[in-house]
């Protein structure tokens, strides 16, 4: 037998690498981007950026078709603040990188700009709310504060149903912009995400994600940089319980010279099949020098059964840099902590919420906006005593 | 030669990209991979039937399974353009004045003798174009019961303890390089160490690549018995050649209760080597396995040495240390698998890129349910010396109980200015001083190598910081 007649006795390779061997992708904006559905597959679950995600579920938001209704959005602010409805393919600063991205891109029927004028400074947040009303609808968000604008915007997602939506953001030069988007749709609903920020030369931009609601909600976050100088803070909380599934993905695309980016997510997850998934990629590219960036990511595992995946990754072209690095700890809370209230007269249940308190506390004091913090205060002692009755009566069936 | 204090080491700054002893290989096997070569192989080491068969097998599988979808861009390779099996002309060498003289040249370019001498390595299983050539263990490790032998001849005086053990640990289909390993293995060391015993200096073995374009495909199996110990250390060179060449080795270890196993490796293939190797080891009850791994050559690496923790209060420990010249891409990293109770696991990676090269840290740690009390650390460090180079970090953590404590933190940094104008204003030069940041950078992975290897990796970061600045 020669060697060929081997390779098609055994239906081998034809050539040396044998079929669908494509070489891997070498940095994270190698990963393809596009405006059409046509582009992405229907995602099995296999792929790299599906592989955490029940994606069973997701039927509906990766089908290329219409809504079935058209998601609520309010919208009110201060002075100053300008409404407008766009299309929504008019500024195109985000461009989608998955298929239910695409999706919500093609299908949104129109856009929600909300516009901060140059050098206003507005003290009052402007507040959208987006309610879905129990079907399949898309949303399409366009953030825009001009040049040395402040401003902060509250973006709250409510009500049942599956969303699909995309978020653009642009902090014009020199401008403070906040914004921060909270998904507390009721436990069946669903909702898939992109966010696109572009933040101006000498720009801050704090963006922050709340995740609270919700039987899959992913967010993904990309930021790049216009100019040189530009600084962004990304914040994110989550806390989730049983059968629910909060994912969070960033990406930070260094290229321009001086820039910052700080990611803080924190997340608490009680209950059965309580499942989190945290990727944080930042990409530093050759001409970004000087660039300062830090990554941190906790998780806290209240109960049995819960699950959390955590995933920095950095990729880094230049020396040239201030500083580069990332962290990720999961862990149930230290029992010592436990141990030293409890020493000190505080009963084990309050103990063990004054140590979840703990742990989000310095996140809520970051994000900056007293509505939001007494918010989360409010839902995360709500899930805290939820998960308490949870080890309570699990206890008792043990003590039977 | 010109005399120093370390003449051996010496050897090993010369021979970098240096020589190819001429290729008098015996039966030079075709190039290119088909049943008949797997068949050849295993004829003309006059192997049992199921070990043909597990070859055949593991070709069938290295058909079948796609390239890995992640890491290293591997397109380089041309599997077809590859002599899987070169055998070396001479027999076993029973000792070291029987070996041929340019093959006792190359090894003592090596600095073998020396190590020899020093008395400081206890055995010497030296790889020579896939066969072990020269091999001898001391008595007093005879007597002890220690068996350290090349694979080859394990599998014929101990068919027993390889058919208990051989790919328990890496299963034929675990991975393509790990299938195409099983098909064409050659070589290797064999290391079994009876209950109780501690053997208290360092096994060794050196590893040579040495016909153009041929694969290396070593096997290596470890048991280590109830409460036992070994060091086992292997090194790794090639003289450099005009096409790509691939080495893709399988390591397997079997770590038994209270035992404990450190492997130390530095791979300084030449730069157009693919290495492309599968390590693996597993812990029982109270076991210790503890990796050393330092990556300096190749073209591209992809390693990831792993620990299944099986046993309660199992411990896995990695200490990995990358440098990435022109032209390299060292992706390398480690795996520990947390599958019982209290079992606990640390990495620490440090890696150095210059030139354009890219270090990448790739891990995981998974922890399976069930395995509470569970503790992870990972600490990756990666140092960058100028603008061209690239740094990645990917590591991945997998956690299905609640009560571990898990941790990642990761520091990327440059070579600070001020550094350097400390050290030259005490009259270093800037190259001088660059490599003792970069020294002083590794120091921590250093200190753990037996004194021989710190000193050949000290002598090793020196060359590759040659030229570094300026």
């Amino acid at each position: 037998m020669t060697a060929s007649e081997t390779l098609v006795a055994t239906g081998n390779r034809a050539h040396s690498h044998g079929p669908g061997s494509p070489v891997p992708l070498q940095a994270r904006n190698e990963r393809p981007t596009s405006y059409d559905v046509a582009d992405f597959a229907v995602p099995n679950g296999r792929e790299e950026e599906w592989r955490f995600t029940p994606v069973k579920a997701l039927k509906a938001l990766f089908a290329d078709e219409a809504g079935t209704e058209t998601p609520k959005i309010d919208a009110s602010g201060p002075d100053g603040v300008v409404f407008e409805t766009v299309a929504a393919d008019s500024l195109k600063v985000g461009k989608p990188q998955d298929r239910s991205a695409a999706v919500a891109w093609n299908h949104a029927a129109e856009a929600l700009a909300v516009r901060i004028p140059v050098e206003a400074e507005l003290i009052e947040p402007v507040h959208v709310n987006v309610a879905s009303l129990g079907a399949r609808g898309f949303s399409h968000l366009i953030v825009d504060a001009g040049r040395h604008s402040r401003a902060t915007v509250i973006i709250d997602h409510t009500g049942a149903g599956e969303l699909g939506s995309n978020v653009e953001i642009v902090a014009g030069d020199g401008a403070e912009l906040r914004v921060v988007s909270i998904q507390q749709a009721d436990h069946e609903s669903i909702h898939l995400a992109q966010h696109d920020a572009l933040v101006g030369r000498d720009a801050k931009l704090h963006h922050v994600v709340v995740t609270l609601g919700g039987k899959v909600v992913r967010i993904a976050t990309n930021v790049r940089y216009a100019g040189p100088g530009g600084d962004a803070e990304l914040l994110g909380v989550y806390f989730a319980e049983s059968g629910q599934h909060h994912e969070n993905r960033l990406f930070v695309d260094h290229e321009a010279t001086h820039c910052k980016s700080n990611v803080l997510y924190k997340g608490a997850l009680a209950g059965d099949n309580a499942r989190s998934v945290w990727i944080g990629d930042v990409l530093i590219r050759a001409a970004a020098e000087g660039t300062d960036t830090f990554e941190l990511n906790r998780n806290l595992v209240l109960t049995d059964g819960a699950r959390a995946d955590s995933v920095p990754n950095l990729e880094i072209e230049t020396g040239e840099i201030e500083g580069a690095g990332h962290a990720s700890a999961t862990g149930r809370f230290d029992d010592e902590q436990l141990f030293y209230l409890q020493a000190r007269g505080i009963p084990e249940d309050a103990a063990r919420r004054l140590v979840v308190s703990g742990f989000f506390n310095d996140i809520i004091g970051k994000i900056g906006v007293p509505e939001v913090a007494e918010h989360l205060h409010e839902v995360i002692e709500e899930k805290l005593a939820r998960a308490a009755e949870l080890s309570a009566s699990a206890k008792a069936v043990i003590g039977q | 030669m010109t005399q120093t204090a370390h003449p051996e080491l010496e050897g090993l700054g010369n021979y970098q990209y240096g020589w190819a002893d001429s290729d008098a290989a015996g039966a030079v096997a075709q190039r290119g991979l088909s049943e008949d070569v797997v068949r050849g192989i295993s004829t003309l080491k006059n192997e049992p039937e199921w070990m043909l068969d597990l070859r055949l097998k593991g070709l069938k599988l290295f058909d079948r399974k796609p390239m890995p979808s992640w890491g290293a861009d591997l397109s380089g390779i041309d599997f077809d353009n590859i002599k899987y099996f070169v055998r070396s002309t001479e027999k076993q060498a029973t000792s070291w004045e029987e070996l041929p003289p340019d093959i006792k040249n190359t090894y003592d370019k090596l600095g073998i003798p020396e190590a020899e001498k020093q008395r400081l390595v206890a055995g010497v299983a030296a790889q020579y174009e896939s066969e072990v050539v020269y091999h001898q263990i001391r008595e007093d490790l005879e007597a002890q019961g220690v068996i350290f032998l090349d694979t080859d001849t394990g599998l014929k005086e101990h068919p027993e303890l390889f058919k208990e053990y051989f790919g328990s640990v890496i299963p034929v289909g675990d991975n393509k390089f790990a299938s195409l390993n099983t098909a064409v293995w050659s070589g290797g060391s064999f290391i079994y160490v009876p209950k109780g015993v501690k053997v208290d200096i360092p096994l060794q073995a050196y590893f040579r690549i040495n016909t153009e374009n041929m694969g290396q495909f070593e096997r290596t199996l470890i048991i280590v018995d109830e409460d036992a110990y070994v060091h086992y250390v292997e090194g790794c060179t090639a003289p450099i050649y005009k096409s790509d060449s691939l080495h893709s080795a399988v390591v397997e270890i079997i770590v038994k209760k209270g035992a404990r196993c450190r492997y130390t490796t530095i791979q300084n293939w030449s730069n157009n080597v693919y290495n492309l190797v599968t390590k693996r080891a597993t812990c029982e009850a109270g076991a210790t396995m503890e990796w050393i791994d330092g990556n300096i050559g190749s073209k591209v690496t992809m390693k990831y040495p792993a620990v299944y923790l099986m046993g309660e209060h199992a411990k896995g420990e990695t200490l990995s240390v990358a440098f990435a010249g022109e032209g390299q891409h060292q992706d390398a990293g480690s795996k520990m698998v947390h599958n019982a109770p209290y079992t606990s696991s640390s990495i620490v990676s440090k890696s150095v890129a210059r030139g354009g090269g890219r270090t990448s840290y790739r891990g995981l740690v998974e922890v399976a349910p069930g395995s509470h009390h569970s503790k992870s650390t990972v600490r990756c460090d990666a140092l960058l010396v100028d603008t061209i180079s690239r740094s990645d970090t990917y590591p991945y953590v997998d956690v299905r109980e609640d009560d571990v404590a898990m941790g990642h933190e990761a520091t990327v940094s440059k070579v600070s200015d001020d550094q350097l104008f400390y050290l030259m204003s005490r009259g270093m030069a800037e190259d001088e001083a660059m490599a003792m940041i970069v020294r002083g950078f590794i120091e921590p992975i250093a200190r753990e190598l037996p004194m021989e290897y710190a000193l050949e990796l000290n002598r090793l970061i020196e060359l590759q910081m040659e030229g570094a600045v300026g």
